[in-house]
Order: structure tokens, then sequence, then C-alpha cells
């Protein structure tokens, strides 16, 4: 426990460190522990010409791009489930030919575990005979080889790796060591983390390692590949945080009803994001504790 | 009892449902091809394999989810995980049976586009992407899919080839693909299967109710037609009842009532 103290930092101090240009890989998929908390500070820091890379995109990286903060996507693909589509994302890959760089889910998971593995490529069968393929070689010629196999001959086609500067998770339990425990699926979470220059974690609840230590099966992080680790209550507000709470209905449709519009996305980013100094603004702002009681998990459903 | 006749949604999930063999495993993109997967599991096929890409294989859901990031469709699950587990070391390692699949359109070769749609004045609207579709589509021995019949969602070609089917009439070996490619579209009016030797699609079956004509106007290439072309069957009084009651009861996905 000596040199621990340092490690569970705020969201402000942790974005303070990221400069212009980096490449940041979020967490979330679709409506689920996006990382919110990191999105919103990165936009209150005015944040520029940052790289963001996702499996499966969702509310975390769609703020970021309509608050106009991303040059680049890397993603598989991305919706917000039945409440729509990703607006913001979906309009920056209309005006601008190239900006993201599409793969498939599977595919920028294996990009990532090649980062993780610490080997620069790695090959596969998928996307072969596409348009996805197509468009790749057309935006990403440095990304992408085909090679026949060594061994049999086969065709395949070569993925590189992908190593982000910093990686952000949202965890239900950490302790103050980053050991980090999920629950629920977790979709490319632990290729993505590893896959990384930094790690940061951030934790619905913090825990003493003894907790950890009762079932250490459920680490899927270890403590000594994290940087920091943030502790925010409801940080993934307003996506869902299985086992904690639900996402939360209401607003989701209240920020797909702004993000529908370039015009009105703006008055979400004013009103709960540069309205609001930190998380715990935001959430009073957004309903406070009734609001969290309401979405609060089921204890036998987890939703 | 079920008095109310079939919708046309519902004998789509169901035809869908009775295309799966029992002990299949099966990856299932979510809305009406997890409906149909539920109500084979709860009929004909109890031994059947559900894999849903986020990483959740079995599910037993007592709650219509708004998708795969809501944990309602993870509910007793017998494994959680992840992409590289569902979709790296089961579909990619190519021990999926069938591949089911939603879609925006649908080409006559069985091609997938679920990325972004031209209007007539060239403008582009983008969608979801690929997600796990194109890696299903590569791999799983064989594909099914669902999507409502009209004339602009099944062209000659789509309009950006997400995922491949038998690209440009092509075998799957010549495409260098593993996977074994579309056998099966199910639409709101009739199922549609692919030619052997042409890898064209072909009528299968119409719905009751459903003309031919009806079909040719409404299908944006040229359709394979067999002489005699059988009726799709209706689903059962049991069938209605679980997706009525059991499956879908806030009808979001099977949509309105008769």
């Amino acid at each position: 426990m000596a040199n621990d103290a340092n490690k569970v930092k705020t969201v402000a101090e942790v974005v303070q460190t990221i400069p212009d240009g980096a490449h940041i890989a979020l967490g979330g998929f679709a409506i689920n522990r996006c990382n919110i908390v990191v999105s919103h500070e990165l936009i209150r820091q005015q944040k520029k010409d940052l790289t963001l890379s996702q499996g499966v995109v969702g509310l975390d990286t769609d703020l970021l791009v309509g608050a106009g903060l991303v040059k680049r996507c890397i993603m598989g693909g991305g919706s917000l489930d039945r409440f729509g589509p990703v607006h913001c994302i979906n309009r920056a890959r209309e005006t601008q030919p190239g900006w993201s760089h599409d793969y498939s889910s599977l595919t920028i998971c294996l990009k990532y575990l090649a980062g993780a593995l610490g080997i620069s490529f790695i090959p596969t069968k998928c996307l072969m005979s596409s348009e996805v393929l197509d468009r790749l070689e057309q935006f990403a010629p440095d990304d992408i080889r085909k090679m026949k196999c060594p061994f049999t001959g086969e065709e395949y086609l070569l993925l590189k790796a992908l190593t982000p500067d910093i990686c952000f998770v949202h965890v239900q339990v950490a302790d103050r060591e980053g050991n980090s425990q999920i629950s629920g699926a977790r979709w490319e979470n632990e290729e993505q983390a590893k896959s990384g220059k930094r790690l940061v974690v951030v934790t619905e609840e913090l825990v003493p390692t003894e907790y950890i230590q009762r079932n250490p099966e459920r680490t899927i992080i270890p403590g000594h590949r994290v940087e920091a680790i943030i502790h925010q209550p409801f940080g993934a507000h307003p996506s869902a945080c299985f086992d904690y709470y639900d996402y939360d209905a209401d607003h989701l449709r209240l920020y797909v009803n702004h993000s529908k519009k370039k015009e009105t996305f703006p008055d979400y980013v004013n009103k709960y994001i540069l309205g609001t100094k930190d998380h715990w603004e935001y959430l009073d702002l957004v309903g406070g504790l009734k609001q969290m009681n309401e979405i609060r998990a089921e204890k036998l459903l987890g939703y | 009892m079920s008095e109310v006749p079939a919708t046309d949604t519902e004998i789509m999930a169901t035809a869908g449902a009775r295309e799966l063999k029992d002990g299949q495993v099966v990856v299932v993109g979510l809305g009406l091809p997890q409906v149909a997967t539920v109500l084979a599991k709860r009929t004909h096929a109890p031994r059947l394999s559900a894999l849903l890409e986020i990483g959740v294989i079995n599910p037993a859901p007592i709650d219509t989810a708004v998708g795969l990031a809501d944990a309602r469709i993870w509910y007793k699950a017998t494994c959680w995980s992840g992409f590289l587990d569902v979709m790296g070391m089961n579909v990619h390692r190519g021990v999926v049976d069938v591949g089911f699949l939603g879609a925006l359109e649908i080409d006559q070769h069985g091609n997938i586009n679920t990325t972004l749609l031209k209007n007539d004045k060239g403008g582009i609207r983008y969608f979801n992407g690929s997600a796990g579709g194109n890696d299903i589509a590569s791999m799983a021995k064989s594909v099914m899919m669902i999507m409502r019949h009209e004339k602009r969602k099944l062209p000659t070609l789509v309009a950006h080839l997400t995922s491949p089917g038998f690209v440009g009439g092509k075998s799957r070996k010549e495409l260098g693909l593993r996977g074994g490619g579309p056998f099966c579209v199910i639409t709101d009016k009739a199922v549609l299967g692919f030619d052997e030797e042409t890898h064209s699609a072909k009528l299968v079956s119409l719905h009751p109710g459903v003309s031919l004509e009806d079909v040719v106007e409404n299908t944006g290439f040229t359709l394979k037609i067999p002489k005699q072309v059988p009726n799709t069957p209706l689903p059962t009084a049991e069938e209605l009842r679980l997706l009525r009651e059991e499956i879908d009861p806030k009808r979001v996905y099977l949509g309105k009532e008769g």
C-alpha cells in the first residue's frame, strides 16, 4: 500500500496529460459502459485533432465527434441501439470521405489484439471481397496488406496493429492498484485496454484489494498495467453499467433529439457538459439521486 | 387463443425459425433474427446454440431488449465473453452453422449492405456499418437474411457491399472466402434462395395471400421462378402465442398487430 495513493486521480488531472492529436481508445459499446466521464472532460478541456478508435462506436465517441474534437475515427460499426444512429459520427462520415476507417467488430478487435500481444500485424480471413476492404485500401493503404500463408499458400488479409496512445475502460470494480473486474459481456474491452501505451480505468466502485482477492478470476485487467484509476459512480450515465444501473432511456432520447441536427447539438454540449464543472454537477442536472435511483439495477436482473 | 390472423412480420419470424435446425450453432443479429431464434429454441430446436457478437451465449431473456448493448438480452446466458471468443474463436474458427442477419439492402447475389444508402441526387446517408456483419457473412457455414420486401431494398447491386455473398456471381472459393455464403432470404412477402450454378436469387415460396406479380414487381432484380411455387406455411397457433405472449409482448420487433 506504499505507492498506491497517487494512482487514484481525478478525470481532470488525467485529461490534462493528453496532448492534442492523441489517439484515444474508448471502451464503450453503443449504450453500455461508455466512457462518458472521460468524453465530457475532453470536451471541457477542448482537446483537438484526436484520433478515436472503438469496436462498436457508442455514445462516448459520438459526443466527442459532435463537439468537433475528432479528426479521425477507426471503427467497426456503431449505433445507439433502438434509440437511433450515432448521428454525429454519421454526419462526419457523410461530409468527409475517408474521415472514418471502417472495419468490422472482429477485425478491430484483432487489431487491438495484435497491439496487446506486441506484434505489428495479424492475419484474418474477414473483409475479403468486400467494399469495406476496397475503402480501406483507398483511405488507409498503409494499414492493410495481403499475403499468402508461407505454410499453406492460402491468401490472408493482414491488419496492422492498433496501439492507441491512451485507452480508457469503464469497469464495475477496481482497487487502488487498478486491479479491475468487469461483469456481464465485455466485447473488446480486454484486447483494447491492453493494446495502448497508457491505460486508465474508470470505476463505479473503489474496493479494497481483499475484495478483489475473493474472486481473482473476475480480474480482466491486473493492476500493474494500469496507470491511473478514476473513481466515478454513475460515470457511464446515460449509458448502462451492468449490475449497477440501466441506461437512462429518457436522457438518451433527449440526446438523440439534439444530436439529430448539427444546429441543435451545441445546445446539448453547452447545457450538460460545458455548463457543468464536473460529473457530480452533471448528475445533479440530469435528475440527481432520485433519477439515479430510478435507473438502479435490480439485483436479480442486473439491469 | 390466437384468433387474430398472423401478420406479415409474424410469418417472417416463423419462417426464419423453421429454417433453423435443432443442435445448430447460430450467430444472431438483433431484431427479427433474435425473435426468430428464440421461437426456434422454444419450439423444434431446444438444443440450438445462440451466439451474440458482444460476447453472450444462449441467453434466455424475459424482457425485450433495445439492442445487443441492452443487458435484457444477456439474461440467464450460459457464457459472457467478448468479440474474440464469439466472433474470433467461434465465427472465424468456422464452427458456426448459420449466421442470421438483417440488412438495409440485399442484392441478387446475396451481398449485404448495412453501411449507407444513396438518394437520387447522389447524397449519401450512413447507417451502422458492418459491426459483426462482415465477419459473419465471410465466415459462417451458411447465412440467412431477413428484411422487408421492397424494390429499392432488393437492387441488382447493393449501394455498398458491406458483407459478401456470391460477389459477381462467383463461388465462395473463387472469392477467397471460407464460409458457405447465403442460402436464404426471408421477406414479408416470400422466401428466396440461391441457384446452385448461377448463385443468383430464386423464389422458394410465397407467403399466403401474396401474388407472384406482387413479388416480381417489388424485386429490383430478375428472380428465377420455379414452375410450381409453394406457399410458405402459416404460423401455428402455438407459434403465434409464443411470439405474442412470451417473446415480444410489447411488439418492439413484431410491429403492429393484425
